[in-house]
């Protein structure tokens, strides 16, 4: 069966899909047996949920940046 | 045209419309930053995203609508880096940069592979709870800083904007193998950083 260890070292790829059918099967295993393993990964799902959610700033920049290439592609046409 | 929105928003593009390049800069700007911090470096990628939006506002008449929007932009940004990068690409540098709040490494395992530290149980589990701590946004974003530019903007791709590994492979010229390698480790540090804060209330 695979460890803890192992588990861990392949969760991104669990969670990416990138694991063949024999490996996931493995996987789900592991899980089913492991309370900490069931953590590990429900936490991780909430961390890349986190990174998805984390705000990010740079407004006025943006507004420039936009005015900037409108008035670009007026001329332009 | 495959993609509909797209072509809503191109014709409003094509017209000069402030405001659509309002939403296509605020939608794909992140985005191209990233692939081009990752080829080019943080000092010269400001500069390939300039130089890669006025690419796009010239060859606006030439979208053709055969790929997404995204996928255009962003590899028009990944050939305005390569173009820069004049000289020889340099290695993909798989050495990992120590994170402030380190990993999941080694020393959480027992010999025979079970957990000796096991997973902290934290107290939120939504990311919008999690979230709302101000000081835990400033400890992530610490941590988002010190991955190398090449790590740091395979997860961004990845996770911000749900980017295939297979289209991140292309995009940046990094194999499938080093890209799941740097996004693993990538993952673990973010990980790691709010586990920490979860079992300490601090950063």
């Amino acid at each position: 069966m695979l460890s803890c260890k192992e588990l861990v070292a392949r969760s991104s790829d669990f969670l990416d899909k990138q694991l063949s059918f024999r490996q996931r099967l493995a996987v789900r295993r592991h899980l089913l047996a492991c309370k900490n393993c069931r953590r590990f990964i429900k936490q991780m799902r909430l961390s890349q949920a986190v990174l998805r959610q984390l705000p990010q700033g740079q407004n006025a920049e943006l507004d420039s940046l936009a005015a900037k290439l409108a008035e670009l592609r007026r001329q332009h046409s | 045209m495959n993609y509909p929105t797209d072509s809503a928003l191109l014709s409003r593009l094509l017209a000069g419309e402030q405001k659509a390049f309002r939403e296509l800069v605020a939608t794909y700007q992140g985005a191209m930053r990233a692939v081009a911090f990752a080829i080019v470096g943080s000092r010269n990628a400001d500069e390939v995203v300039q130089d890669a939006w006025l690419a796009v506002v010239r060859n606006l008449e030439g979208f053709q609508g055969r790929a997404s929007l995204k996928t255009w932009l962003l590899t028009i940004t990944a050939n305005t880096a390569k173009t820069r990068l004049k000289h020889n690409r340099r290695e993909v540098l798989l050495d990992d940069i120590s994170s402030p709040h380190g990993s999941i490494g080694d020393e959480r395992f027992a010999d025979d592979g079970h957990w000796l530290l096991a997973p902290y149980a934290w107290h939120q589990d939504t990311p919008e709870a999690l979230l709302t701590e101000a000081e835990l946004r400033e400890c992530l974003e610490k941590t988002l800083a010190s991955l190398s530019e090449l790590q740091g903007s395979v997860l961004h791709l990845r996770e911000r904007e749900g980017l295939e590994l297979e289209e991140i492979c292309n995009l940046l010229q990094v194999s499938l193998s080093n890209v799941r390698v740097l996004l693993h480790r990538a993952r673990l540090k973010v990980f790691a950083t709010l586990e920490h804060f979860e079992e300490t209330g601090q950063c």
